[in-house]
């Protein structure tokens, strides 16, 4: 598989790196597999854009951007399995995300206690009503109580 | 003026055998009038003769037959027929059979459904031969030269391009049979892909003719056309079907391209012409850039002074750039030889970036699922991008590729972080010029144009360089 960063500026090294790069279609299963532990989650070639860490083969962490129908780009399914983590893969995962998808404004509902994680990609706190609508539609069960959620809406504005 | 409007009807009765078997006025008014005295003059029988009681009153069902057929061919008196049918049925049976109330009322309600039947046939009738005429003066105003013959090759459309192609008028074409269509052609009776239609299609070992779908097309010289002189012809003929599929006849369609075959080789002499002389001064350019390069090679050998080693060193890069250009030339010659194709972007971009030196830049693509249908040379755009925010004057330090979708297609965005290019060199970036920034990137516009794919540079001077390549919707996938 072909790096999504090249590898331009590096020399051979014996350790193993992390490979970053965006699934292909026929790939998303192995995504799939891997979210199984969190929320059961599934990824769809149509809607989304799937970014994953690998480890010697195996994928150690994963973003998702999702269009919705309204164009508006939501970003979830940034999961690291336990035994992977502390390592910086969900970093490396979601920088790979913002940077490719930097042309769009990015948003997303964000876990109260990764706020920060998110922070550091420029994301920032926004009132729900300023989500687009596709987006909001998925916390609607939650009445505008975000905090009772335990989430945030966040936004990233486009560029790089 | 009788004859004439069946002659019209002609084409609107394309894929209806019982109207072509009574095409004449005289014999369908003959066949009607026979069944209705039929029919009548039966009822009548029956009655004096005396019918059996079960059979009373006698069926009205006979009557219908030339309801129907005068509905059919002329729907504007179908009405009126069927009324007047019904009337003398209703009349007749009321007098002539026994007294009786009961048997009385039941005459009427069959009065009534021969009017039914005449009103409907009469306005599907009309329904049909609207969307006939509708049909009709579709292939009238085709901007094509159009012609369509029936399942007898007779020709049942002539269209007023193929009038003014010719100079043969419809009124001298229609209902001619017998290949009379190809003589404004070939100046003689022969088979045109009309015909190869109605037989089934052409043998296949015919390399002039292909298959485009469910039409064949061929491209021939018409000797006649033209007043004499002579015109390329693009043919191309499809079936005329029946609801059931069945093969009622052909259309074919006529183009004249003599100009776009003269056009193509005139560009193709000129295009040779021009390939030779570029190909005898780049021959020329690479020997005495030989023969420079060892010049320069000896020299190193020869001084130890540091002055003049960085003097050579210059006059090398040079050299390069010389070399380089003399790449690009030859490159230039080969675009739009090859046919487009889809091509994966992310790999291209690698392509691309494995032939240059990055130094401390670094690259990032994001395009891994893109594919866009382009020239084959599309690694070819990548690199002269990568070129320019690669020169030392831009100071990047980090080149990146990404991806945008929006409603008119798909932007391929290669942006740096350098110096950015100024306002007023924006306009004449993609214009050919000898020297100075942007060289190469005529030839990347050139290369994407082949395909319809625009390329703008929309960055900010003083932030970086940000080309956006425009790929048209029907252009990309994501695979």
């Amino acid at each position: 598989m072909m790096p999504a960063v090249f590898s331009v500026t590096e020399t051979g090294a014996a350790k193993i790196r992390p490979e970053v790069r965006e699934l292909r279609s026929a790939e998303f299963p192995a995504a799939d597999e891997v979210w199984r532990e969190y929320h059961g989650m599934a990824a769809d070639p149509a809607r989304d854009r799937t970014f994953a860490v690998f480890l010697d083969g195996r994928i150690v962490s994963l973003a998702r951007c999702r269009r919705h129908p309204d164009g508006s780009m939501e970003v979830d399914g940034v999961f690291t399995p336990e035994a992977c983590r502390g390592r910086g893969y969900a970093h490396m995962a979601m920088a790979a995300l913002v940077v490719a998808c930097h042309n769009d404004d990015l948003y997303m509902y964000a876990v109260e206690s990764l706020t920060g994680f998110y922070a550091e990609f420029r994301f920032i706190s926004i009132p729900e009503r300023d989500l687009p609508p596709g987006i909001r539609e998925r916390y609607t069960w939650a009445a505008g109580n975000m905090e009772g959620a335990e989430v945030r809406p966040m936004r990233r504005r486009a560029g790089l | 003026m009788q004859a004439k409007t069946a002659t019209a009807g002609l084409p609107m009765n394309v894929g209806n055998p019982l109207a072509m078997s009574f095409s004449s006025t005289q014999n369908r008014i003959a066949i009607i009038a026979g069944l209705t005295v039929l029919a009548l003059g039966g009822n009548l029988l029956g009655l004096i003769l005396g019918a059996p009681e079960g059979l009373l009153p006698l069926p009205a069902l006979p009557l219908s037959i030339p309801i129907i057929l005068a509905s059919y061919w002329y729907p504007r008196r179908g009405l009126l027929f069927s009324a007047f049918l019904a009337v003398a049925y209703a009349v007749t049976v009321f007098l002539l059979s026994p007294p009786d109330t009961q048997f009385a009322l039941t005459i009427l309600p069959r009065a009534v459904f021969l009017i039914l039947v005449g009103g409907v046939v009469a306005l599907l009738s009309t329904r049909l031969r609207e969307s006939e005429q509708q049909m009709n003066e579709i292939i009238e105003f085709l901007p094509d030269a159009t012609f369509a013959i029936d399942r007898e090759g007779k020709i049942i459309a002539w269209n007023h391009a193929i009038e003014e192609m010719t100079g043969v008028k419809k009124d001298a074409m229609l209902n001619r049979g017998d290949h009379e269509y190809a003589i404004p052609f070939y100046g003689e009776r022969r088979a045109l892909l009309a015909d190869l239609i109605l037989q089934g299609g052409p043998d296949a070992g015919n390399p002039s003719i292909r298959r485009e779908g469910s039409t064949l097309v061929s491209e021939a010289s018409a000797p006649c056309l033209r007043n004499g002189r002579g015109a390329h012809i693009r043919f191309a003929a499809t079936a005329l079907l029946d609801r059931s599929g069945r093969v009622t006849g052909a259309i074919e369609s006529i183009r004249d391209i003599s100009d776009e075959v003269m056009m193509e080789a005139a560009l193709q002499n000129a295009g040779r012409q021009l390939n030779t002389l570029s190909g005898i001064l780049r021959t020329d350019l690479s020997n005495r850039l030989a023969v420079l390069y060892g010049h320069l090679s000896l020299g190193v050998m020869k001084f130890d002074d540091p002055e003049i080693l960085s003097f050579i060193d210059d006059l090398n890069d040079a050299a390069n750039g010389i070399r380089r250009q003399i790449e690009i030339s030859r490159e230039f010659r080969d675009i739009g030889t090859s046919p487009p194709a889809w091509i994966g972007v992310q790999q291209t971009v690698r392509n691309a970036a494995s032939a240059l030196a990055f130094g401390n830049v670094s690259l990032e693509a994001w395009t891994e699922r893109l594919e866009v249908f382009a020239d084959p040379h599309l690694g070819t755009v990548f690199t002269h991008l990568f070129e320019n925010s690669l020169a030392p004057a831009t100071g990047a330090t980090r080149i990146v590729v990404t991806y945008h979708l929006r409603p008119e297609g798909c932007a391929i965005i290669v942006e740096d972080d350098g110096a950015g290019i100024p306002d007023t060199e924006k306009e004449g970036l993609f214009v050919q010029k000898p020297e100075g920034y942007g060289h190469g990137l005529f030839l990347t516009h050139e290369i994407l144009a082949i395909t319809g794919i625009a390329i703008h540079e929309t960055g900010t001077f003083g932030t970086g360089a940000r080309f956006e390549i425009l790929v048209p919707s029907e252009g990309y996938r994501i695979v």
